[in-house]
């Protein structure tokens, strides 16, 4: 009998030592899950029309372009980068669209102007027509944003000097462009 | 010669004292052992959750989470040799790799909703709950008891992925985790 006792302890032993590998708790290692978001931006939508309309250019008294004029800024509304971005505004003069020759001494067909887009950056995107180089014209943002940028124009001048007068066309033209981009 | 007779004849007298004892004798042997409390977890069909694109790139919702499907995965064989267990899971939320402060209108957190399926009547189901800014994003849930030893094919199920606010998402990798734990169920 002595020697049956001894075996049975060592058989329980023996699966004791088997129990102790296992455990009445098992659990996944963390099943991850990912994804990914890219870098975007996206203009927004434009307010109030596509188009500044800055009507009669010139004092009909004088022919000189108005030193009045102005019109009503534009707002780009739900604007957005992802990710840190730039702002760039471009502009080119507002010219004659028909009378595309050179005009006769004493009259231009141009007139240059200030592009502003602010509201994105701390210090407003900012294009003159009439400089040779335009190093505000790009503004950087360091982080992912969303806000209204608001365009407008101003500084107006006759290309070649306020002592020509503008040549008579019924469409003067100019662009503004403002462009939102990843920064790198 | 002789000599070798005499020890043949004490060898012949050994059966005779046998035949002084009972034809049948019995001993009886005692086997005992144990099976321990297990459970096992299946592995998993996959070894990660990728969702890819987690934003529509364009249209009314651009920059916003896309309509995302539910994702599976099964944990083949998983089992309890004893009753009384529960199934735990834990999720963290999806989180930018990018831990910057984020600009009013961004999140950085995608939530979603976790189950398993397949053990107990009750699920455990639990989804996270994130901030904007990515705070607070575990959330543990655990099921409902299974009475009897049971072995399954358990279903984690990954679904209504959302953001805080329907914010837009900063750009970057976004990664977050599911821990599932089968184990005796915890009485109060």
């Amino acid at each position: 009998m002595k020697t049956f006792t001894v075996a049975a302890a060592a058989l329980l032993a023996g699966t004791a030592s088997v129990a102790s590998a296992q455990s009445d708790t098992d659990a996944t290692t963390p099943l991850p899950v990912i994804g990914t978001v890219p870098a975007l931006c996206t203009g927004g939508t434009l307010a109030g029309g596509d188009a500044f309309d800055l009507g009669v250019l010139i004092d009909v008294n004088t022919g000189y372009l108005r030193t009045d004029l102005s019109t009503e800024p534009k707002v780009l509304t739900g604007s957005f980068c992802s990710a840190r971005s730039t702002i760039s505004v471009v502009a080119t003069p507002i010219s004659a669209q028909n009378f595309t020759a050179t005009p006769p001494n004493g009259f231009s067909r141009q007139v240059d102007y200030t592009a502003t887009a602010s509201g994105w950056t701390p210090t407003a995107a900012v294009y003159n027509t009439a400089d040779a180089t335009h190093p505000a014209a790009t503004q950087q943002r360091d982080a992912a944003f969303t806000g209204d940028i608001t365009v407008s124009i101003g500084d107006f001048s006759t290309v070649g000097g306020n002592a020509l007068r503008m040549v008579a066309d019924p469409s003067y033209r100019g662009m503004v462009t403002v462009t939102l981009a990843v920064a790198d | 010669m002789k000599r070798c007779f005499i020890s043949l004849a004490a060898l012949a007298m050994v059966p005779g004292v046998a035949y002084a004892q009972s034809d049948t004798d019995q001993q009886s042997v005692t086997l005992q052992g144990n099976v321990a409390s297990l459970c096992v977890l299946g592995a998993p069909s996959q070894s990660s959750i990728d969702l890819g694109q987690l934003v529509a790139t364009s249209g009314t919702r651009v920059g916003r989470i896309a309509a995302i499907g539910d994702q599976h995965v099964t944990l083949p064989g998983s089992f309890c040799n004893f009753a009384g267990t529960a199934l735990t899971v834990s999720s963290d939320a999806m989180l930018a790799a990018d831990s910057s402060a984020v600009q009013p209108g961004f999140a950085r957190a995608v939530n979603y909703t976790s189950s398993v399926d397949n053990w107990a009547s009750t699920p455990p189901t639990v989804t996270t709950a994130a901030t904007a800014g990515g705070g607070t994003p575990n959330a543990t849930g655990t099921g409902g008891v299974e009475p009897l030893p049971k072995v399954a094919d358990l279903d984690l199920s990954l679904s209504s992925f959302t953001v805080p606010s329907d914010a837009l998402l900063v750009a970057g990798d976004y990664a977050g985790s599911v821990t599932i734990t089968l184990g005796p169920a915890v009485s109060d």
